[in-house]
């Protein structure tokens, strides 16, 4: 194999420094069928409990009338006096009624998530997060940025000023997609304004950091940012909405810890007991370098001769036309052939036949006994 | 990371997805997409090798993504070429094509050529059209 990949380290100002070898986890197979799942039930575990009251629609007294007054047998709130009186009651179908199948607050909020998979899915989303197309196509503006990973000194780890960190984000051009968060932000749709969600805006980079000497505080008010430890990498930063490809900026220090964090192929993780990233179901996922293998093009057969077709011509019905017929089918003209001279035999019979019939009539004898008198 | 599979995680959702009419093509507007259309020949993200054709004020501006340049670069794995406004139809179309010559993509070159095309006729000036001429009643008006 060749020689390890490398991602350079950007220094504070921008410059390429030193250079680190690409962790294992950063190598590891995509599967966004098991990102989309275990997003899908990460995201349940923080519903907060809902439902109406237990006594709605059921604050009546209501009894059925029974038959013979041609009303439905709903129950009926009783008494006069009052427009409820004679209202039909309880059913889902009726005004005032309490709802079908009224929610509970004992729903099942929370998902269980098998913890492999739970790494699986984070593991995933990191891989995703190292390719620049992936990242593009989450709609990270990563344009003008020079490498994806974007790995940068640990002196980042000690700012303590906002303005530090723009400055930080602004010479390794990663600024715009700060900028991107600041434009999209809207005013929500609906009655999530009232519910302390009253902006929409998207998500910009995600910090990782390995210790926190001022940097959550130095970044946490730009739009947008989010900051995250390297041991506490969780699946809704990495893969919000279940897409993949999230913009991560990592200090060297979280970064040279990632293969400790996940372990690699090979060597289980230092804090995931006996963990081992997994491995993809196919070494080589380029199908034109398969199919252009030696292996393969070695037992297919050679291509044939190519055929020309000439464009807007006339398409001839074989089951009319015989020319184009006897070409698609030689057969065919001896078959026709053949039928032809058959029916001409089977004619020419029929006449021999016919002749006879005709000359043909009862013996004497028979006519004699017939007719006897 | 092989681009085939790159295609596949791209190609149920992406952020440049552009699905406006039902049962109609599916556009892509990322860069280097040079038909803005929604498969994997004419990706712009899942290939190694891509031309993005864009106008520019000092004129066409032809990025290519260099071909030994290793899968994480962004920026510095694109390199930029740009023919002036003055230079004309010729010469920027002899510069797409030559790409495709070169033995880079060349499976794009009709669509580089067709991009790069209509961009420089959408650059032209329209011609003012002709005076109107007076008809009728008029014209005879006019005349009198």
């Amino acid at each position: 194999m060749a020689s390890r990949p490398t991602v350079t380290v950007q220094s504070v100002s921008g410059e390429a420094s030193t250079s680190l070898p690409l962790p294992a986890v950063l190598t590891a197979p995509i599967r966004l069928d098991v990102v989309a799942q275990v997003h899908k039930s990460m995201a349940k575990n923080r519903r907060q409990a809902y439902a109406v009251s237990e006594k709605a629609g059921h604050q009546t007294s209501a009894e059925s009338w029974g038959t013979g007054r041609a009303v439905a047998r709903i129950p009926r709130v009783g008494g006069g006096g009052t427009h409820r009186s004679g209202q039909a009651a309880f059913g889902n179908m009726c005004r005032g009624g309490r709802m079908f199948a009224p929610t509970k607050t004992w729903r099942k909020w929370h998902v269980k998530i098998n913890q492999n998979q739970r790494r699986f899915a984070t593991v995933s989303a990191l891989a995703a997060s190292a390719l620049p197309s992936l990242v593009l196509a989450r709609g990270h503006r990563i344009e003008q940025i020079a490498e994806v990973p974007l790995v940068v000194e640990n002196a980042a780890e000690s700012f303590k000023k906002t303005k530090e960190a723009i400055t930080l984000l602004q010479a390794l051009n990663a600024y715009t997609d700060v900028t991107k968060v600041s434009n999209s932000r809207k005013l929500r749709a609906g009655k999530g304004k009232m519910r302390n969600r009253r902006y929409r805006q998207r998500r910009g980079p995600l910090v990782v950091f390995k210790e926190d000497n001022g940097i959550v505080q130095a970044f946490r008010n730009l739009p947008g940012v989010e900051l995250v430890n390297v041991q506490r990498l969780n699946l809704l930063q990495l893969a919000p909405g279940g897409h993949i490809g999230r913009f991560v900026i990592w200090t060297e220090g979280a970064f040279s810890l990632l293969d400790e964090v996940f372990g690699t192929f090979d060597k289980a993780s230092s804090y995931k007991k006996d963990y081992l990233l997994p491995t993809a179901k196919i070494s080589n996922p380029d199908v034109t370098r398969l199919i252009n293998s030696t292996e393969i093009q070695s037992v297919v057969r050679p291509a044939g001769p190519r055929v020309q077709k000439r464009p807007w011509t006339q398409k001839k019905n074989p089951l009319v036309n015989k020319g184009v017929l006897f070409r698609m089918n030689p057969y065919a003209k001896t078959l026709r052939r053949q039928e032809l001279l058959k029916q001409e035999r089977v004619k020419a019979q029929k006449d021999k036949k016919g002749k006879k019939a005709k000359g043909s009539s009862a013996g004497e004898a028979f006519l004699n006994t017939l007719f006897a008198p | 990371m092989s681009t085939d599979l790159q295609w596949l995680l791209l190609r149920k959702y992406n952020s440049f997805l552009v699905k406006k009419v039902p049962e109609g093509p599916i556009f892509s507007k990322e860069p280097g997409n040079l038909l803005n259309l929604h498969s994997h020949k004419y990706s712009g993200l899942a290939n190694s090798k891509t031309i993005d054709i864009q106008s520019s004020e000092s004129g066409l501006q032809i990025t290519t993504r260099k071909s030994k340049a290793s899968p994480h670069a962004v920026r510095p794995a694109r390199s930029t070429a740009s023919v002036r406004n003055r230079s004309g139809g010729r010469r920027s179309l002899g510069v797409v094509a030559s790409i495709a010559k070169r033995g880079y993509r060349p499976d794009l070159r009709a669509a580089a050529l067709g991009r790069s095309s209509a961009l420089l006729a959408a650059q032209k000036e329209k011609k003012a059209s002709p005076p109107k001429k007076v008809r009728g009643k008029k014209a005879a008006a006019s005349i009198a």
